[in-house]
């Protein structure tokens, strides 16, 4: 069988002209018309993906993803609430949150899936309840109290809880990638990181740092032009590391869990340079900034490009026999709670 | 004649079909398949870029056309007409305006709407959230910018019962707490917490002189508290943290300044207007007169402490403009 690349179409000028209208659209109707925007967005980008001569397609409602927004919204301002002001309101406030956030995960899981379609026929989410609250409340609190030790082996067990629970149409995925594969990553990252630091600390950054903080404990003043220089240098490090170290991480924790994934007897192929994706970040990064977010649109296609047309379909068998399944009915609110609250787990 | 690919929704299965139009009809034929089915029943997709267009039939198949071109000549004779944003998204002097509008509303909402939704906002919110705050802001400053005052233990009394006594133009006396401190850093100043709380530093006193003048700026600091100018700012800068937030990624290491903003926010002229009158309503109301203020502040202009970089007046612009409308209102004082 033929390897099937995909192949995505989409141009930053073309994507430019729908996001503005809709950003506009968005400020007018004060972020009501968000919702709307984005489907625009995800059929944007989901129908110029296309594997075998065929596109995907989204599906989700707006006026779903605008419920949603509205409960993440409340979330998050009860959230804030919580965190800013230490009342005895905040303890249980957090507890509410941690107990509904599992359950509404597994909810954007099962709503982005179901919205999404190749040929016509739907992705699924089947992952249960229960699964959810083991792999982010147990799992989770075995990483804080590991001081995030386990955090490699959470990660593989939410990506196993994802993939083995996802279908499409009546085939089944699986997920093989094993936890040790997870560490070995996660070192690398974890070394780089270190280097990071020295290197850092050998330029005399570190110094100026130290120096700043030291004032600063004795009541002092610093030298306003010193603190605004250790705080750009501060940042400046932060954002380095943003655009190289991160973007490596991603590349190749990405390409792990891809090539480990299978859809029935298909396999899939994830081959994301680091070096690449380093580059768009950071050069998308640097344009974004200069044309004050004009650039936006130019920068999601090409960070989409440089992801999709890496990835390839390893074809067991004919791709025209996978089976629709029964249509089911699933609400958008998790999915949103999700995006507010910056848990962004998938692809 | 139009080609497409036929997905009947239950496989993946491709078929290639021919789509024509016969009179008001859609006619869909190809492998082991032909459909006649009524075009006022098909919803086709709007046009995003060259994505493949679908024509939707109401029992969930659809046809896939990626020659846009072709599907347009197709479209053009049934009536379709596309739908009013999916036009605008193509057109070039839309999508221009819409740049410049966009531009120009993020900077209204930032000099108007943000203003008036913040002091909105401040009169709604429960006061439990500015005493928290407030309590918070102090225990973070006392004993590092804050240190207790070195005035006269007599002095603070006889200033905190006159402060106490004063009438309220709405009636009743000031529920604030008046706290004296003493601060190297702030020099001769005096702010008003997010709950009505007003801090007055030594150096302002001394450097204003007598009680009735320093009573002005209690007035004028009770003109704050009255329009919770304190929160409305502190709102402000959370809503502008939050779009940042949003816009450019996480920087919420920043909000950690907050209580820091809270005691050397620079009110706008506006704020500082509205307070100068609640000031002086306040002073009349008491039987002095609003020029006291102007006093004070002519002292404190004249004050090396005053007018250096984090004094009082360094957050109270244009102070000429300010004292000829409190002498102003004064003189009408007098009159009556």
């Amino acid at each position: 069988m033929d390897k099937e690349q995909l192949r995505f179409t989409g141009s930053g000028g073309e994507y430019f002209g729908i996001w503005i209208v809709n950003l506009l659209l968005t400020i007018v109707t004060l972020g009501v018309y968000s919702a709307w925007a984005k489907v625009r967005r995800l059929q944007y980008f989901y129908r110029h993906t296309e594997v075998a001569g065929s596109s995907f397609d989204f599906h989700g409602s707006p006026s779903r993803i605008l419920v949603g927004r509205v409960i993440a919204l409340v979330m998050l301002f009860a959230y804030n609430y919580s965190v800013r002001l230490r009342s005895p309101l905040t303890i249980v406030i957090l507890v509410l949150i941690a107990v509904v956030m599992p359950w509404l995960l597994r909810n954007s899981f099962r709503f982005r899936l179901y919205n999404t379609s190749w040929r016509g026929t739907r992705f699924h989410f089947r992952g249960t309840v229960a699964g959810a609250y083991r792999v982010f409340l147990l799992n989770g609190f075995l990483a804080l109290i590991t001081i995030y030790v386990m955090a490699p082996f959470m990660h593989q067990r939410l990506k196993a809880y994802q993939h083995d629970n996802s279908w499409f149409g009546r085939t089944r995925c699986s997920f093989h990638a094993r936890a040790g594969q997870f560490y070995v990553i996660y070192l690398l990252l974890l070394a780089a990181l270190v280097v990071f630091a020295i290197v850092i600390g050998l330029s005399g950054i570190g110094g100026a740092l130290v120096a700043l903080s030291q004032a600063q404990k004795q009541g002092g003043h610093a030298n306003p032009f010193a603190v605004f220089r250790a705080v750009a240098i501060f940042y400046g490090a932060l954002i380095l590391v943003g655009v190289s170290i991160g973007p490596a991480f991603h590349a190749l924790i990405t390409n792990l869990i891809w090539n480990n994934t299978r859809i029935g007897e298909h396999r899939i192929e994830c081959k994301i340079s680091p070096s690449a994706l380093i580059w768009i970040t950071m050069s998308n990064f640097v344009l974004v900034v200069l044309t004050l977010g004009l650039f936006i649109p130019w920068a999601m296609v090409r960070l989409a490009r440089v992801q999709l047309e890496s990835v390839r379909l390893l074809p067991a068998g004919d791709l025209q026999e996978f089976v629709a399944a029964e249509p089911e009915a699933i609400g958008a609110v998790g999915e949103e709670a999700a995006t507010v609250f910056d848990f962004d787990i998938s692809l | 004649m139009l080609q497409a690919n036929y997905f009947d929704g239950r496989s993946t299965r491709v078929r290639v079909v021919d789509l024509s139009l016969a009179g008001d009809d859609l006619v869909i034929a190809g492998e082991d398949i032909n459909l006649r089915v009524p075009f006022a029943q098909v919803t086709v997709d709007e046009r995003l870029g060259r994505a493949p267009r679908r024509l939707r039939l109401t029992d969930g198949t659809f046809c896939e056309v990626r020659d846009l071109v072709a599907l347009d000549t197709l479209l053009s004779s049934t009536g379709h007409r596309d739908g009013w944003v999916d036009r605008m998204q193509r057109h070039l002097q839309f999508i221009l305006f819409s740049v410049v509008a966009c531009v120009a509303l993020v900077l209204m909402a930032y000099k108007w709407g943000l203003p008036w939704a913040a002091a909105k906002g401040a009169h709604h919110l429960p006061p439990a959230i500015g005493k928290t705050l407030s309590v918070q802001t102090l225990k973070l400053l006392d004993g590092k910018i804050l240190m207790p005052s070195k005035i006269a233990e007599e002095r603070r009394q006889a200033l905190s019962a006159k402060f106490h006594a004063l009438r309220l133009p709405e009636g009743g006396s000031p529920d604030s707490e008046l706290l004296f401190r003493d601060s190297p850093q702030l020099g001769a100043n005096a702010f008003t917490l997010p709950d009505g709380t007003i801090i007055v530093l030594d150096d302002l006193l001394t450097a204003i002189g007598g009680d009735p003048q320093a009573l002005a700026v209690f007035a004028h600091e009770l003109g704050h508290a009255h329009g919770r100018h304190g929160l409305q700012l502190l709102l402000q800068s959370s809503a502008v943290g939050a779009f940042w937030t949003l816009y450019i990624g996480d920087i919420s290491n920043l909000l950690a300044a907050a209580p820091a903003a809270i005691v050397q926010a620079r009110y706008s002229q506006d704020l500082e207007r509205q307070a100068d009158d609640y000031g002086a309503e306040l002073l009349m109301h008491n039987g002095m007169s609003p020029a006291l203020l102007a006093d004070s502040l002519e002292k404190l202009a004249a004050s090396p402490a005053g007018a250096s970089k984090g004094g009082y007046l360094s957050s109270h612009p244009s102070t000429d403009e300010r004292m000829r409308h409190l002498r102003q209102l004064g003189i009408s004082f007098k009159d009556e």
